[in-house]
């Protein structure tokens, strides 16, 4: 048990009446608070105080402790009153006292008279152990005042009881049951009159040494006016084992900061000098202002348990680089010097101390982490910004490529129509101009686009309105179902600028090569994303498709000759379709190396397709409607001959339509993909068929799963954006807040060290000097 | 001889406590899975703490990639930005240190969950990285073609 005691005078008084009994061969503390008369106040309570040490001395082994020490305080209060009415210059002379003896490790003996006070801290928590003898304090028990009035009451501080008064005083004793790393706190009213609570129990439970809290709380109430003489005794009971939190904030930290020069010396010959963030400063420049900066900071945050300052350390430091144009290879290069630095001083401490090692280990470990957490931030907000900027930019440049296809579309579709044009003619034609969309618009191409479900599609992502794309489609509707074989001119011409200009005269094909390409119209401003419940409804496009296919095969039969520069034009179509809108598309994580292409089936990959559908439904629950959605929508885009995206994008967004992210969530519908995709495969194996049939219906069925969960997470990215901007909203006010922190937490240091009552000069900002470890 | 397959052990024992905690924490460690009803949210949790157990047992780094190029796109799927991501993956080995802290004496594990966790970190960073590189460039090159028309 240690203990230790002080005593100061105030900054008001002249003298001090306090009197302090430290006897800790005895147990025995107290402190006493004398009043009344020129100079008789410190008589008082020093004759208590020898009174009361010279009895518990003479009679400890004749009492039991609580009645040795009620006995003393009154025999005190008897020497008080005796002399105060022997010399009349001390009449009325008395004191306080409050007073303890320690009966064994785990009882104390707690006496008190007066307004003086006892404390325990136990668990970091403040306890009040004694109740002031003040007239006011006692109406306040009885009912008659409340603790308001009592703040107030102008005899506040007049006293009920003290020693001295009468031959005998009223004791009231309380025994204590401590346990292990409990403090107790003996005060005058010095103390507590002019120091706050929190910040009684704050140095009460920093650890530090008996004696430097004794004499830090007396420093305290001298801060708070030192009105009054102040005294304190600190009591120590047998010290608690310390958690491995407090280690590491006490001697963790300050082992941590003993090391820097070897983590400096460990990052220079790291390399960190030559990394690019920090070219051009000298290499001892350098060290400091990013080596030193983050030993610095995980010092402080070791210390605090906190993270705040790791983490503004690396958010300022990449996002000053990030800003500059910077890579990302830097940085992670500096951090991994800076964490093989860190962890070369982990080792050596480890050697030297391995359980304190071992706790720094964890603590730096974290530490690191906090820096990864910053850097993701950051690098998350830049990916963020970047997917903005290229769906801004791919809105204008399919909103372009669709005006280009469809002008050109509706010139070459006329020069087609002259029937003298030969095959071999146009071949050459079509792969000259291979690389643009333009290259599609030769009839037999044009047949096998599916025109209402890329017009869909692209009304999704071009200037369309909804209700125009909708008026669109229905028209296409109508004519196929109408005409049944109406040609795939007479359908572009739907989209032709100019509907009724005449079609011009043919052309030899040099002179149609040789003819300057119109220049592109200007890009048109973005329009507002269309949102996926406002889309027009998904519409049975199969059946045009399906026709515009029969026609493409009928003439392939009948003419012979043009199917190579179909499936040239074809693949030349899809491929600058899928490099604008697959390919590179904006859903993030998805896998460059699995292009997504396919250039429509023939007739008897479709059927077996068909066969392998009801193969797969025929394993089904019934009440599995989800999942038998998803597989008519994959029978859908598999069977879908023009082998764009846009059959996906229409039976995602079928499927999408049921559910929301706000309801259950979308993992169901993934899900049925998933299962989708097992019973398909499974089914395929059922199929009888050669073997290099079921390869192509295989990959036909996996190249159109892969486009409809592409599609749906699409769906999925537009559907939250709204979100994403309150998101990123939140995420601005969650920076603010933090700066606000971590400006928050430089002002409480910055309030430390100015308070400090000792500093350590080998301590960054200094600390108590004499911390117990 | 590495000590690596007892901790491994060690982890498989402590994971139903890791998975108590982190169901009970799971609304404070990331709001859409605080949404999810228990089962849900068993398999997502489930999936991490699967994954942690086989980095400790193997410490196969291409494994470690492939889950988390997953695990980022599924999220990304559901609205989860990488930050959120990255921010969850590190408060569950977070958890899991802590709760092998309390449970497991000596500590060994805690230091290795710790460390595994900032490798986590640092790898979803790198993906994070290497998608922005891409879409960078993908900007770039747009940028510039409609600049030269």
């Amino acid at each position: 048990m240690r203990s230790a005691g002080d005593s100061h005078r105030g900054k008001v008084r002249r003298t001090n009446e306090d009197s302090l009994i430290v006897e800790p061969r005895m147990g025995l503390y107290a402190v006493l608070d004398g009043m009344g008369g020129a100079n008789a106040g410190d008589v008082a309570s020093q004759l208590a105080r020898d009174t009361i040490r010279d009895f518990v001395m003479h009679r400890q082994h004749t009492l039991a402790p609580a009645a040795l020490l009620e006995a003393a305080i009154v025999a005190g209060s008897t020497a008080v009153f005796t002399e105060a009415q022997n010399k009349t210059d001390r009449h009325g002379m008395g004191t306080t006292v409050v007073a303890c003896l320690v009966v064994d490790p785990a009882h104390i003996v707690v006496c008190h008279v007066g307004d003086s006070r006892a404390y325990l801290l136990r668990e970091g928590r403040l306890q009040a152990v004694t109740r002031d003898h003040t007239i006011v304090a006692e109406l306040v028990e009885r009912g008659l005042l409340t603790s308001e009035e009592a703040e107030r009451h102008p005899y506040k501080n007049v006293l009920s009881r003290n020693l001295g008064a009468k031959a005998e005083a009223r004791v009231d004793t309380v025994m204590l049951e401590v346990k292990p790393g409990d403090r107790l706190l003996l005060c005058s009213d010095g103390l507590y009159g002019f120091a706050s609570a929190e910040a009684i129990q704050y140095l009460l439970g920093s650890g530090d040494d008996p004696k430097d809290v004794a004499r830090d709380l007396i420093e305290l109430a001298l801060r708070g006016g030192g009105g009054d003489n102040v005294s304190t005794i600190v009591i120590e009971t047998a010290p608690a084992a310390p958690s491995s939190s407090q280690v590491v904030r006490t001697s963790g930290a300050r082992t941590w900061w003993q090391h820097r020069r070897h983590f400096l010396d460990a990052a220079s010959e790291g390399g960190l000098a030559d990394n690019p963030i920090v070219s051009g400063l000298p290499p001892h420049e350098a060290l400091e202002l990013v080596a030193l900066s983050l030993c610095q900071a995980i010092y402080h945050d070791l210390e605090k348990s906190t993270g705040v300052n790791v983490w503004t350390f690396a958010q300022n430091l990449a996002s000053g680089w990030f800003q500059r144009g910077g890579e990302w290879e830097a940085i992670r290069g500096l951090v991994d010097i800076l964490a093989a630095s860190a962890h070369a001083v982990v080792a050596e401490i480890r050697g030297a101390d391995p359980a304190l090692g071992f706790l720094i280990d964890v603590a730096v470990s974290r530490a690191l982490i906090v820096v990864e957490l910053a850097l993701g931030g950051l690098l998350a907000e830049r990916l963020r910004q970047v997917d903005a900027d290229l769906v801004e930019l791919y809105t204008i440049e399919l909103d372009t490529t669709m005006h280009d296809a469809t002008s050109s579309g509706s010139h070459d579709a006329m020069v087609i129509a002259e029937p003298s044009a030969s095959d071999a003619s146009r071949e050459p034609a079509a792969r000259d101009s291979a690389g643009t969309i333009t290259a599609l618009t030769s009839r037999e191409s044009l047949a096998t686009i599916d025109a209402p479900a890329l017009r869909e599609s692209m009304s999704t992502f071009t200037s369309l309105t909804a209700p125009e794309a909708a008026a669109t489609i229905a028209e296409l509707d109508a004519s196929d179902s109408d005409a049944g074989t109406t040609t795939a001119m007479e359908r572009i011409s739907f989209d032709d600028p100019e509907p009724d200009r005449e079609p011009p005269p043919s052309e030899p094909v040099a002179a149609r090569d040789a003819r300057p390409t119109p220049p592109p119209p200007p890009p048109r401003a973005m329009p507002p994303p269309v949102p996926a419940r406002a889309a027009p409804p998904p519409v049975p496009a199969r059946v045009g498709a399906r026709n515009l296919s029969a026609d493409a095969a009928a003439h392939a039969a009948s003419g012979g000759g043009l199917r190579p520069l179909v499936r040239t034009a074809d693949t030349e179509r899809v491929e600058r379709f899928s490099e604008l809108s697959i390919e590179r598309a904006t859903i993030p994580f998805l896998r460059p190396d699995r292009p997504v292409t396919n250039a429509g089936e023939p007739a008897e990959v479709l059927s077996a397709i068909a066969q392998v559908m009801i193969l797969a439904r025929g394993r089904i629950s019934p009440r599995a409607r989800l999942l038998e959605q998803v597989l008519a929508a994959l029978d859908n885009v598999a069977s879908d001959s023009a082998g764009n995206f846009a059959a996906a994008v229409l039976a995602a967004r079928e499927l999408y339509g049921v559910r929301s992210v706000d309801n259950v969530g979308v993992m169901p519908l993934f899900d049925a993909l998933d299962q989708a995709r097992i019973l398909v495969a499974a089914s395929v194996h059922q199929l009888r068929a050669p073997q290099l049939l079921r390869v192509r219906v295989l990959r036909a069925l996996s190249t159109a799963h892969q486009r409809l969960v592409g599609a749906t997470t699409g769906l999925v990215l537009e559907a939250v954006a709204p979100f994403s901007d309150r998101l990123r909203e939140s995420q601005g006010l969650t920076g603010e807040l933090r700066d606000a922190v971590a400006k928050a937490e430089r002002r409480r240091a910055h309030l430390e060290r100015r308070f400090a009552t000792i500093v350590d000069s080998s301590l960054p900002w200094g600390t108590r000097g004499t911390t117990e470890w | 001889m590495t000590t690596v397959p007892t901790l491994a052990r060690s982890y498989e024992a402590l994971c139903p406590k890791v998975m108590q905690r982190l169901l009970e924490l799971r609304g404070t460690l990331d709001p859409s899975l605080g949404r999810l009803d228990e089962a849900t949210a068993r398999t997502q949790i489930g999936a991490v703490l699967d994954h942690l157990g086989n980095f400790l047992a193997t410490g196969d780094v291409g494994l470690q990639r492939g889950f988390l190029h997953t695990f980022l796109a599924m999220r990304a799927a559901e609205a989860q930005s990488p930050a959120a991501t990255l921010a969850m993956l590190v408060a569950i080995g977070d958890t899991a240190a802590q709760v092998a802290q309390e449970e497991v004496a000596g500590g060994e594990l805690t230091l290795l969950l710790t460390r595994v966790t900032a490798s986590t970190a640092r790898a979803v960073n790198d993906l994070i990285a290497e998608e922005l590189g891409r879409r960078a460039a993908q900007r770039n090159e747009i940028t510039q073609r409609r600049g030269a028309r």
